[in-house]
């Protein structure tokens, strides 16, 4: 096919596949009213089951939920601040083996994420704990995009309560393109 | 805060073909920078301009988290407090950086009757003067009125 090609790279990313992303995470914090004001005021979003304890009662929730899109910033790590523009706005020094290592290797250095899906199976309400688990989809063959050649990664997050009943998944996709290989033909 | 339910339609009234109605985001470094802390989303790309601009960025950009937060506020300022968003896939393209507004526009692509539910899907976009920021489905369920 025009535009992609199965290489050497690309047969020792396979290994990745089906296996995690990055570590299993907890949340640092059940879902929570203070951080629910903190974002209701930051996108200035009324829908008032958010915060209206009185009138989400009435509403088919029951209660106050958490804004959907919240899903994942209730298990975001905790970040170290110190550094952190060193080292590329990771939130702590540590490493996992993931697919992005052998790329980044290989000159694949750029970074774009080109797809976000979730689904969100419930509405979360205070005092839910969560966790995730990370698991890597798939990885394309080699392209040739406008940013240069790369590979398209995309990884599944399972977000999970307490029960380990699931809550919400997430789809990401990224390309790890080479920017020296910009304009290429193959 | 509390809005009256008279204002949002009810699942018989919504047709597929339906425009939402358009909102336009004032995108500032406030905005951006506001919706990464609270989402948690400490990334230099997210509030910083000059890491940003080493990194290749035109400007400081609005983190993926933030506009799912708006494309989900977008659709229920217009679907009310009883929708549930059941999925959110967007296409990411142009970073939404200061100064360049970001209009939101969304379209009923499909309706169907579940349960006891409204099953809607919505053809969503947000774009400033660099193209799509972000384009793609929203499905949204109601209660059937």
């Amino acid at each position: 096919m025009a535009g992609e090609a199965v290489d050497e790279l690309r047969e020792r990313l396979e290994a990745y596949v089906g296996k995690p992303m990055g570590p299993p995470a907890v949340a640092p914090d059940a879902v929570n009213v203070p951080m629910i004001r903190h974002w209701v005021d930051a996108l200035d979003d009324r829908n008032p089951v958010y915060l209206d304890e009185a009138f989400a009662a009435t509403t088919r929730f029951g209660g106050i939920v958490a804004p959907p899109a919240m899903l994942q910033t209730w298990t975001m790590a905790r970040p170290k601040i110190e550094g952190i523009a060193e080292r590329g706005g990771a939130p702590d020094e540590m490493e996992f083996d993931n697919p992005i290592l052998p790329l980044d290797e290989a000159g694949y250095v750029g970074t774009l994420a080109t797809n976000s899906e979730l689904e969100f199976v419930r509405y979360l309400r205070p005092g839910d704990q969560l966790h995730l688990t990370t698991e890597v989809e798939s990885i394309s063959n080699r392209k040739t995009t406008a940013l240069g050649q790369g590979y398209f990664v995309t990884w599944v997050t399972t977000y999970m309560d307490a029960e380990g009943e699931v809550v919400g998944r997430q789809l990401f996709r990224i390309l790890k393109f080479d920017p020296s290989t910009i304009g290429a033909t193959r | 805060m509390t809005r009256g339910e008279a204002n949002f339609p009810r699942s018989t009234e919504i047709a597929v073909g339906d425009e939402l109605p358009p909102f336009e985001l004032a995108v500032t470094p406030t905005v951006i920078v506001a919706g990464a802390i609270a989402s948690r989303d400490f990334m230099p790309a997210h509030h910083d301009r000059e890491f940003a601009r080493g990194q290749g960025a035109p400007d400081m950009f609005m983190n993926i988290l933030t506009t799912n937060g708006y494309v989900s506020r977008f659709v229920t300022d217009w679907a009310g407090p009883e929708a549930m968003i059941r999925k959110i896939a967007i296409r990411l393209g142009a970073p939404a950086i200061p100064g360049q507004p970001l209009r939101f526009s969304g379209r009923v692509a499909e309706k169907r009757e579940a349960q006891d539910e409204c099953v809607i899907e919505l053809a969503v976009r947000a774009a400033n003067e660099l193209g799509d920021h972000a384009t793609g489905t929203v499905v949204v369920t109601l209660p059937r009125a």
